[in-house]
């Protein structure tokens, strides 16, 4: 019996909990794309630089405060500088909206139009970006690293699998719930929100109501800065803050949006639970887990990991590309591309 | 003089053709006029470009006197213009409530008599108000698109082929209540 209970323990640790924390990151990536999707009508490829941005200046005022002392110790300093990272962020989306995607709007441009400028302001900002801050490393979290760890629950169940939980993992779950309440209240039962779906809906019929389109779109804009940020800080003190992962990290995120249902918010969070849980169970190797189910004398040789980590972005690309064959819209019925 | 006339319209989408040619269209207050015509006609296009949604080459629209034709289609909503197109008329994935809130979009008083007015007229909205607007039939769908045009209280209300795919019994009742 107690051989099942480590191997649960053992699952939960190594695979539920990261797999959560990072469904969490993912889904809130996803929210900004299908958010753009469904409103500006286009794939925003720099939605990846966009996080990272917005984790830059987090770090950059982080850095700030540090060496003025401010500590809010257990929790990580970067917090404080979300509300600096947000406003810079919102600033950023509405100023490239008002530079590039004004102009094509206005021209009425195809959609693969807005799709190559993204792609182009993608560039930009990476470019921006790693001259800013540098193409290194960075460790984000400081405070306390965890809110229990493996050592302690052995020790209180008196298990031999420990079971740690992160104060990272904590915040990014935490934070996760509340910003999707916090949005889905805001598209549900507000006036602006309401506006914002009715306009993804019928772009021509929201005009005959008398909706301003501009307006619609800046707070589109608005919302994505702030869940940007927050996904993009989020991340990085989760893992790291390296700008090269941005650029990767773009896949999983278009993946989870479009498995989703693009367009559909409720869409992009399943999403983002459905790739992240994949890859990490995909990637995860299961012979420990198996060893204390079977008995000793079968216990595996190999590490029965069914694919390498190096090519854990392989996972998000299957699935895209079978939902994309099978079910185009989506889980949650989207638009089809 | 009339309350709405559109007179000497000639446009067409974009760069292309002019699918209007010099097309007047005058309605007086208090009236019902109908256009009838055969399949590409024109009648929609007129309806559109009466609401800014065809770019005029030559003409002009006026309202009650005023010259409305540089106006987005958005302005001349809140001029008292309401326009119930043929085709994708109800926001599907709002409920019937939401529908008939965003008709109400640009007022900013208390809507809830207007609401009420419109549940009086079609009492099948009412008992429908939580569904979403995309599951309802043909005929409740153009209820709710009326209904959503009605909530701004225009003064001018067109509908485009208001019976398109609607059962002939539909279409009577439905009539006995927009007149």
């Amino acid at each position: 019996m107690e051989d099942v209970t480590n191997a649960a323990i053992l699952i939960l640790n190594f695979l539920f909990v990261p797999g959560l924390t990072y469904g969490c990151q993912l889904a809130l990536g996803a929210l900004g794309v299908t958010l753009v999707y469904g409103i500006l009508r286009f794939s925003n490829f720099a939605h990846g630089e966009t996080m990272s941005f917005g984790a830059m200046i987090c770090i950059l005022v982080m850095w700030w405060l540090q060496s003025l002392g401010v500590s809010i110790a257990p929790l990580p300093t970067v917090l404080l500088a979300l509300p600096v990272g947000i406003a810079a962020t919102v600033l950023a989306c509405l100023l490239m909206d008002r530079w590039v995607y004004r102009f094509y709007r206005r021209q009425k441009s195809p959609p693969v139009t807005l799709l190559v400028a993204s792609i182009g302001l993608m560039f930009l900002l990476h470019g921006g970006i790693r001259f800013a801050i540098g193409p290194d490393d960075r460790v984000v979290g400081d405070g306390a690293r965890f809110i229990f760890n493996a050592r302690e629950f052995r020790h209180a169940t008196g298990l031999s699998e420990g079971l740690a939980f992160k104060t990272s993992q904590g915040i990014t779950i935490v934070v996760t719930v509340l910003l999707v309440a916090a949005l889905f209240w805001f598209l549900n039962r507000t006036r602006a929100g309401k506006s914002m779906r009715a306009f993804s809906d019928n772009e021509d019929l929201a005009l005959l109501s008398g909706i301003n389109p501009d307006r619609v779109v800046m707070i589109t804009w608005v919302l994505t800065g702030i869940l940007a940020t927050i996904a993009g800080t989020l991340y990085g003190l989760d893992k790291s803050y390296k700008p090269f992962v941005f650029l990767q990290l773009l896949l999983p995120i278009f993946a989870a949006a479009i498995v989703g249902g693009l367009g559909n918010p409720l869409g992009a969070i399943a999403g983002g639970f459905v790739i992240a849980f994949s890859e990490v169970s995909i990637t995860f190797a299961y012979r420990k887990f198996v060893a204390y189910l079977v008995p000793e004398s079968w216990e595996p040789e190999g590490l029965l990991q069914l694919l390498s980590t190096d090519y854990k972005f392989a996972v998000s690309f299957v699935i895209l590309v079978l939902v994309l064959l099978i079910r185009p819209t989506g889980i949650f019925r989207g638009k089809v591309i | 003089m009339s309350f709405l006339s559109g007179e000497h319209m000639t446009g067409g989408y974009g760069g292309g053709a002019n699918i209007l040619e010099d097309c007047t269209i005058t309605v007086d207050r208090g009236e019902i006029a109908v256009v009838v015509g055969p399949n590409g006609a024109g009648k929609s296009t007129a309806m559109k470009a009466i609401f800014g949604m065809l770019d005029l080459r030559e003409g002009c629209v006026r309202l009650d006197g005023e010259d409305i034709t540089a106006l987005s289609p958005q302005a001349r909503v809140r001029k008292g213009m309401g326009f119930v197109p043929q085709t994708a008329n109800v926001f599907t994935s709002m409920t019937v409530e939401e529908n008939l809130e965003m008709g109400a979009f640009i007022r900013d008083d208390d809507i809830s008599e207007t609401m009420a007015q419109v549940f009086a007229l079609f009492p099948i909205l009412e008992e429908k108000r939580g569904q979403p607007a995309g599951e309802l039939s043909g005929g409740q769908r153009q209820q709710v698109a009326i209904g959503r045009a009605l909530m701004t209280r225009p003064q001018l209300l067109m509908l485009d082929e208001p019976t398109a795919g609607v059962s002939p019994i539909v279409m009577d009742e439905l009539f006995d209540r927009i007149i």
